[in-house]
């Protein structure tokens, strides 16, 4: 059988299920028939050595000097085993004493053997001229002073026949079984399968437009209710990136229209405009000021691709401490500007060693510092906090801004997102740079998130796997 | 600027007509002889035709790429100094196009300042310039070595970062350098980004108060769209 034609599965199921039935139903058949066959020959011989027993006893040589055998034992003359019965008796030297009349004057099992019947009942199969074969057994016998062989046996054709039949039967009742096996197994196949096949075309149907539809799960602890809640998570999930690209994609082309639209404004102006020298210079500046905000977006998206292709940790060994050094020597002089003081108590675990991309977090822990300072009031502090528990290191950033929505908590960091607040501030950027954070810190095996049980400011917690730690610092 | 005898010759290989013409027209007027080919195959026979100081080569170019004409040059042991223009800005890139024989690399888009100074660096390597202690630009000086900076005769107080934003902007000669310029030459930062635009911002208007604030003179010069100078107004 070539597997590749039964496609489905229930055929396959229903074939492979036949053919184990069909192997298990014909070892069976071996064997019942052999038992039986031992069983009733057995039965045979038990019976021809009980009847030669009997027969023992009713031998009789009359005044004659001719062996008898006494008839009238037998109650019912029809009895089958005195129409059978297929005898011979012999002297030892081989003169046929007495032979029973359906033997029809031929002679049963040919001369005597040597020893036969010496001492216990022998057993043998002979063959008949007319090709019936005998079960046959010998005994020597001492009658009256003489020595005589005796020899009974019955016909096994009967028996043969019985069997025949027997495996006959059986052999037919095989294909029968097995055809009401198959059909029995088909239907149940296809009823376990057919919440697979719903499943099937329920998926069909959910293309790029619908994926807010699911499968039905109609029993979540069965192997094919586990399949379908796989395969909604996977939908969720498919859902949630295709909106997240969706909503990505309209606000990165509006982002990137907007200093167009500014641009091509100032540019057409200035063309229509007559007079020249201060005005122009204005409008290319402006112009330039756009393409600015233009590069800074496209930078931006860059950097995004450019974390989101990292897959795994990067290159780099890194002290966490020593980038947020880096960070707060770089923009220190904002929060000098603004009077904001940067307190922490960072000392104490420079022996820390982080692994990843440490451009990429730099540029994370840069974002995250800077929108702090970006949302601090004037003549504030910014709280930085570091520890170490369970092979991750944490840092807080905590400022005493107006802190964030608890409904916005999740959205912060979605990119091209700018708060109600953010969008008056100077110099507010694209509002990519918590979604950089965000992908670059969880592209390194770790989590950014803002604290939501803080009752002043904003608190942002990051928290990055440790690589190893560097003792006798 | 540089003085007539010293007018080194530019070769453009661009093929992008609009961005190719305002090159020719920003190197010229940085006093440089600016010659411009649409096509490697052109770019190679202007090679031979002069004496060429600098090639300004695009990696983007129809039929044969700039990597391509670059390998040519440099089999061809051509005495010439390459600096390439291009928009796959990657390290890689960068890395490729050093290797290639690239003295320098831009990548798309540039600020002219950056250009400029690029160009100006790499023809430096031809023409040796004396380098000083001290600079000054108006009566404003600064001491590279004790890294002190004075003005009028008083003392200003700078910090390290501010002094060296100082220097930069005064050894640029009254050229404007770009905010790509200072985070790269002196914040060391190798991407630019939001906040450092912030802190270059915040750290120029400081470096104002302190250079210029008490003195009628204004030498530190913010050009909209492009950038800072420190140069002497003119008139």
């Amino acid at each position: 059988m070539n597997w590749c034609l039964v496609k489905q599965i229930r055929s396959r199921l229903t074939v492979w299920y036949i053919a184990v039935l069909a192997m298990i139903l014909a070892v069976y058949v071996v064997l019942v028939f052999a038992f039986q066959y031992r069983f009733i020959r057995n039965q045979i011989f038990h019976d021809e050595v009980q009847d030669l027993v009997t027969v023992e006893g009713l031998l009789y040589f009359d005044d004659a000097g001719a062996l008898k055998l006494q008839q009238d034992y037998f109650s019912h003359p029809q009895s089958h085993l005195l129409i059978d019965r297929l005898m011979e008796v012999h002297d030892l030297s081989g003169v046929v004493l007495y032979r029973t009349p359906n033997l029809a004057g031929e002679s049963l099992g040919g001369p005597s053997l040597p020893n036969e019947g010496d001492d216990r009942f022998d057993q043998r199969v002979v063959r008949l001229s007319d090709g019936t074969h005998v079960s046959l057994v010998s005994h020597l016998h001492t009658m009256q002073g003489r020595v005589v062989l005796i020899r009974l046996g019955y016909s096994l054709a009967p028996f043969r026949m019985r069997m025949t039949q027997f495996l006959e039967i059986l052999l037919i009742a095989i294909p029968i079984a097995l055809v009401f096996a198959g059909f029995a197994g088909y239907q149940i196949a296809r009823q376990a399968l057919k919440p697979l096949e719903e499943m099937a075309s329920t998926a069909k149907q959910i293309t790029a437009r619908n994926l807010n539809e699911r499968l039905l799960i109609e029993n979540p602890d069965d192997e094919l209710g586990h399949m379908a809640a796989v395969f909604n998570d996977l939908l969720d999930r498919l859902e949630q990136a295709f909106q997240q690209l969706h909503s990505f994609t309209g606000d990165a082309a509006h982002e990137l229209r907007a200093p167009m639209a500014a641009i091509r404004a100032v540019g057409e102006i200035a063309l229509r405009e007559q007079e020249t020298g201060e005005r122009d210079k204005d409008a290319l500046a402006s112009i330039l000021e756009e393409t600015a905000r233009l590069e800074d977006t496209i930078e931006g998206l860059l950097l995004l691709a450019r974390a989101e292709a990292a897959r795994s940790i990067g290159p780099d060994n890194y002290s966490l401490v020593e980038v947020l050094g880096e960070v707060t020597e770089v923009l220190g002089v904002l929060a000098e500007e603004r009077r904001i003081r940067l307190s922490s108590n960072i000392h104490a675990a420079s022996g820390i060693v982080l692994s990843g991309d440490r451009g990429l977090i730099r540029s994370a822990v840069m974002n995250v510092v800077h929108n702090a300072i970006k949302f601090s009031p004037n003549d504030s502090t910014i709280t930085f906090t570091h520890s170490v528990a369970e092979g991750q290191v944490q840092l807080t950033v905590q400022d005493q801004g107006p802190g964030i929505e608890r409904s916005e908590l999740e959205s912060i960091f979605g990119r091209f997102y700018t708060s109600p607040a953010g969008q008056t501030a100077p110099n507010s950027g694209a509002g990519l740079g918590l979604s950089i954070a965000q992908l670059v810190i969880q592209r390194s095996g770790g989590e950014i998130f803002f604290d939501p049980d803080v009752s002043v400011g904003a608190c942002c917690v990051i928290r990055l796997p440790v690589h190893r730690v560097v003792s006798g610092q | 600027m540089l003085n007539a005898s010293q007018r080194s010759h530019i070769l453009v290989v661009e093929d992008d007509s609009k961005l190719a013409s305002a090159l020719v027209a920003g190197i010229e007027s940085d006093g440089h002889q600016v010659t411009w080919a649409s096509s490697a195959e052109e770019g190679f026979y202007q090679l031979h035709q002069q004496k060429t100081d600098l090639l300004v080569l695009d990696v983007t170019l129809p039929r044969r790429d700039g990597f391509d004409l670059l390998r040519q040059i440099r089999e061809d042991r051509i005495d010439v100094r390459v600096l390439m223009l291009t928009s796959h800005n990657s390290v890689e890139d960068r890395v490729h196009g050093l290797r290639t024989g690239a003295d320098d690399y831009l990548g798309k888009p540039f600020s002219f300042p950056e250009l400029l100074a690029r160009i100006d660096a790499l023809l430096r390597r031809i023409l040796p310039q004396a380098t000083s202690e001290s600079v000054t630009v108006g009566d404003l000086s600064l001491n590279t070595k004790t890294r002190a900076a004075s003005r009028a005769g008083k003392t200003i107080e700078l910090s390290a970062r501010e002094f060296d934003l100082l220097l930069y902007l005064a050894e640029n000669g009254g050229r404007t350098v770009s905010r790509e310029m200072l985070a790269r030459d002196v914040w060391k930062e190798s991407s630019r980004y939001t906040p450092l635009d912030n802190v270059i911002d915040v750290q120029i208007n400081r470096l104002r108060k302190k250079v210029d604030d008490s003195f009628s003179v204004k030498l530190i010069h913010t050009v909209r769209g492009l950038g800072f100078s420190l140069r002497e107004p003119e008139g």
